[in-house]
């Protein structure tokens, strides 16, 4: 008897809190999907219309910013995603070299950025890639107004996303490199493999879940970008960086009444979207390292 | 591991309630006010909060700066539970929570405070609270868009003159064009949705027809098409750049934006500034479209009648005693301020220095505005560039405020 | 002596690649001081330039000296007790979680787990009203639990914690098992010990992610003196967008950053001692 309850000892305690706190307000947020709500009075039930306006009405204008910042969202989770793995990666295998001197003090530089606030950040990266001010255009002699002109738009804040978000991944994989066991390289190094077939045959490989796991929670993160897009660009030029975070949150808290049931839908959509993609993800990366 | 750890959970504890307790205050004795005054503009609020409450009314105001009160608000009033007793909302929010039943009329309090009264404030700034003949709101200010100018560039280009009839017209400002040397600007692009917006009543239009919005119309499509002149003719500051930054570094000659900007341009040294009325598409008349900080009641049945009296000492101090409010650059709406000489000294006061200048402040009191300016604000920069067609544009707003109006109508029904 | 020059090649690479990066990442960092110690005449009259042409300590003046609006210094104080307090929580909830979901057996578990990481992926903007209304029913609101116990119910953290302890071999309990402990003791004598490395970097995470949190703590907050200091320093940026004093925004967000790089340094020599997260991918 005592033995059947031990596991929700252990489980029980997050559970609730899962369901106070996430759960509850996340059907809460599915359920006013269903509605017509401006927060301030009680919603109104419409069944499957906003859904049904989202996707299929191509007329209406909530259709054209769902199209426009999905695709916006999609494009930079393409951008941002694998720099945000594969740079850290390499920072940390080159941090793992065992003749590298100064590791914590690189380490640190790497991180720092993450721990500036968002709006300062914009503000630093604003002036760098102002054109007067600016390093990019003082140094490098270029003519465009980055924020203004693709594909620099995205450029900008592609290059804050990763400046500001490389040290969180790099501290896993550095954590995780440093489990990997010695013997193994050692090994290889006495069969007389470069460092390319160690890295490849033997970090890559002991590495696995790290990787899937950043993969799945970097991508997840990426598709519910708002702020720097927000500050860097404001969604232009011509809402070519609008995404659609910034469409839902216009939307639910913007200026003028709230339409806040067909905010709710595009985020269960994009939640869906999410889901799907991780789900893949997941899938795909766990059987290939079978 | 273990112990430590438990000693530092106990001690932030004992922390947090020692922190929290020393701060509690009694909420029934205290008008609660918030506003959404973050930066300086906060600081003047609390000063003047500050002075009513040295002068030891009996119940006296806690000023709350929030940095996203309308979300904010909307929490508070889903759950009916800290609602504030008194608040400073714009003027463009009134007519929505008007519309949900969320503000209190201000009958009460002007029945025991006889001089919040019309009379006494600017107009515009007191009607925008008036609606089917109720009195919601009790205006602070006016906060405007305006037109700084940089007085040494002005006559390098010797075109000092264009101030003489306190209008620029686009026409004037064109003369410039093939005239400037590089890396120097006739005008920025700041705040250029209100910009646009002002064109709308210098040509004589509006943004709605019997109250259904008027975005793909001929004034609209006049407005963008005179302004896109100037930045056609090279004299706007280029597209995605930082014109406001490029007006304090003495590269521009105007920088279109708001009354509350001139203590951050005279924090500039060596900019010799002035300030005039937004350029306009018409030698005829001019606009500075604007705004108003208004205080605000909302809906809440446990606020005591004695704590509405206080409110009613409050606003009515505030309207003999708001000098400390023109600091922060906003025009402020109690005339018995802005007719005191002392009111001279302050930029913004060319604003209200007669009454062609008075009348030129307008604040858009259109139940949907906001929609509409949200669309100008999503369109405008493209518009002028050229980066897209003005007609298709102009269908794409219509469009856009339509269907968020459309979704409004049914949920707003009580 | 081929093995060693080979080594020799690539560490130059190794310190090429890092030293590029580090100078990369540090110079918008030093950009940022710098900024914060110009004046705004400075700043937008000059092109950019890494150090100060005349060094001002005007920004943080103002910054240090608004004590009745800002009390900046009030404000770090909230967020160290309000970042520790969680993240002390965090990490005694996703051992305890993490040691369920990975030991225990009940039915579902796996299940249930990824049901779980899967709700946690939808995103909760919408979600603000009734997390505010559950805030609001505890009684939480305007006070720290508001913003220590939300985050608790997290996932990501959790997911680590998890896999983490898939690759810990089961010898070392059952041994302990055999010798009569139960769960409790080997969670606490066993597993906790075994756990400390991962458990830093998901501390780490926790004080960062909570002292970075900008919008719920807007929304629960009313006293400015309660605040935590990413919140506090929203009261000083305009809610105009183009009137900004540029040095002093920098500012106060340099010395918002200054426990967590103190934390960050402090943690950081754990990262490297072996953490192993990499065997054993199940479910």
């Amino acid at each position: 008897m005592k033995k059947a309850i031990t596991p929700y000892l252990f489980v029980g305690p997050h559970l609730i809190l899962f369901i106070v706190f996430i759960l509850l307000p996340t059907i809460y947020g599915i359920y006013a999907s269903f509605t017509q709500w401006n927060l301030m009075n009680d919603p109104q039930w419409v069944g499957l219309a906003n859904y049904k306006t989202i996707l299929f009405d191509t007329e209406s204008t909530f259709h054209t910013q769902f199209l426009n910042g999905l695709k916006n969202t999609l494009l930079f989770v393409l951008l941002s995603v694998p720099l945000l793995i594969v740079l850290p990666l390499m920072a940390a295998v080159a941090l793992q070299h065992k003749y590298v001197r100064a590791k914590g003090l690189m380490q640190s530089i790497l991180y720092v950025p993450g721990l500036i606030s968002i709006s300062a950040a914009a503000l630093i990266w604003l002036l760098i890639f102002n054109k007067q001010l600016g390093v990019t255009n003082n140094i490098f002699g270029s003519e465009a107004a980055w924020q203004a002109t693709q594909p620099y738009a995205w450029i900008i804040i592609i290059v804050m996303t990763i400046w500001g978000g490389l040290g969180g991944n790099l501290i896993i994989y550095r954590a995780s490199l440093a489990g990997v066991a010695r013997d193994l390289y050692e090994a290889a190094e006495i069969d007389g493999a470069g460092s390319y077939r160690k890295f490849f045959s033997i970090t890559l490989p002991s590495i696995n879940f790290p990787l899937i796991y950043t993969f799945v929670m970097t991508t997840a993160g990426a598709f519910n970008v708002f702020g720097q897009p927000l500050m860097m660009t404001d969604g232009g030029p011509r809402q070519s960086t609008h995404v659609l975070m910034m469409y839902i949150r216009s939307l639910a808290f913007g200026h003028g009444e709230s339409i806040a049931g067909m905010a709710s839908a595009m985020a269960v959509l994009l939640g869906i979207v999410i889901l799907i993609i991780s789900a893949l993800q997941y899938y795909v990366m766990n059987r290939s390292a079978r | 591991m273990k112990k430590p750890f438990i000693h530092a959970l106990i001690l932030c504890f004992t922390l947090m309630t020692v922190l929290s307790a020393c701060s509690s205050g009694n909420s029934s004795k205290t008008i609660t006010f918030w506003t959404p005054l973050t930066g300086e503009d906060g600081a003047f609020m609390d000063q003047l909060v500050k002075n009513y409450n040295a002068t030891n009314p009996e119940i006296k105001v806690k000023h709350v700066v929030t940095a996203d009160m309308y979300t904010k608000i909307s929490t508070v009033l889903s759950t009916g539970k800290d609602i504030p007793d008194l608040a400073i909302i714009h003027a463009d929010r009134v007519p929505g929570f008007v519309k949900q039943g969320k503000l209190e009329a201000m009958t009460g309090i002007m029945a025991a405070q006889p001089e919040l009264k019309e009379e006494n404030y600017l107009p515009q700034a007191w009607n925008t609270g008036n609606i089917d003949g109720v009195q919601y709101t009790v205006p602070l200010d006016i906060h405007s868009n305006a037109m700084y100018v940089n007085k040494d560039l002005l006559a390098k280009y010797g075109v000092e003159h264009w101030l003489d009839d306190n209008n620029v017209t686009v026409d004037e400002m064109l003369e410039l064009q093939g005239k400037m040397e590089e890396g120097q600007y006739v005008v920025n692009d700041a705040l250029i949705g209100w910009v646009m917006l002002a064109q709308i009543q210098n040509l004589g239009g509006d943004i709605q027809v019997d109250g259904k919005p008027a975005v793909d119309s001929d004034v609209f499509r006049q407005a963008y098409t005179s302004v896109k002149k100037i930045a056609d003719a090279g004299l706007m500051t280029p597209f995605g750049e930082d014109g406001f930054l490029m007006f304090q570094s003495g590269n521009v000659l105007f920088s279109t934006d708001g009354t509350w900007s001139s203590t951050a341009h005279a924090a500039v040294e060596g900019l010799n500034l002035g300030v005039t009325n937004i350029y306009s598409v018409s030698p005829d008349k001019f606009t500075n479209r604007s705004s108003s900080h208004l205080f605000a009641m909302f809906e809440n049945e446990k606020r005591a009648d004695e704590k509405e009296a206080g409110i009613g000492q409050f606003l009515e101090f505030i309207r003999q005693n708001s000098m400390e409010w023109a600091k922060a650059g906003q025009i402020v709406a109690s005339k018995q301020v802005i007719e005191s000489p002392e009111y001279k000294n302050y930029m913004q006061s060319f604003f209200t220095s007669n009454d062609v200048q008075t009348q030129s402040l307008y604040i858009y009191t259109y139940e949907h505005y906001p929609y509409i300016q949200e669309a100008v604000d999503t369109y405008t920069a493209d518009l002028i560039r050229g980066n897209i067609d003005l007609d298709e544009t102009l269908a794409t707003m219509q469009k856009f405020v339509e269907d968020k109006i459309a979704e409004n109508e049914s949920s707003g029904a009580k | 002596m081929t093995l060693t020059k080979g080594f020799s090649f690539s560490k130059y690479i190794a310190y090429a690649f890092l030293i590029i990066l580090c100078l990369l990442w540090v110079l918008p960092v030093i950009f940022g001081i710098s900024t914060s110690f110009r004046s705004q005449t400075e700043v937008v009259s000059t092109g950019f330039r890494l150090f100060p042409e005349a060094f001002v300590l005007e920004n943080y003046s103002t910054i240090l000296s608004n004590t009745s609006t800002a009390p900046i210094m009030r404000w770090l104080m909230n967020s160290v007790v309000i970042a520790v307090s969680h993240t002390l929580l965090v990490v005694l909830v996703i051992s305890l979680t993490g040691y369920g979901y990975s030991r225990m057996k009940f039915k579902g578990r796996d299940a249930l787990f990824f049901t779980l990481l899967g709700i946690s992926f939808f995103p909760n903007v919408v979600n603000l009203i009734p997390s505010y209304k559950i805030i609001d029913m505890l009684g939480w609101v305007n006070t720290a639990w508001a913003m220590i116990i939300p985050g608790l119910a997290g996932m990501g953290n959790l997911f680590l914690v998890r896999q983490f302890m898939l690759g810990v071999p089961q010898e070392f309990d059952e041994s302990a098992r055999v010798d009569g402990a139960n769960d409790f003791r080997i969670y606490v004598s066993i597993i906790l010990p075994l756990m400390k490395p991962i458990l830093i970097v998901c501390g780490l995470f926790s004080f960062v992610g909570s002292w970075n949190d900008f919008l719920w703590p807007v929304i629960v907050y009313t006293d400015v003196d309660k605040m935590p200091v990413t919140a506090g320093l929203l009261l000083l940026q305009d809610i105009y967008g183009n009137y900004r004093m540029i040095g002093q925004l920098v500012g106060s967000a340099i010395l918002a950053m200054i426990p967590t790089l103190l934390l960050f340094a402090f943690a950081q020599k754990y990262f490297i001692q072996s953490i192993n997260l990499n065997s054993g991918i199940k479910g």
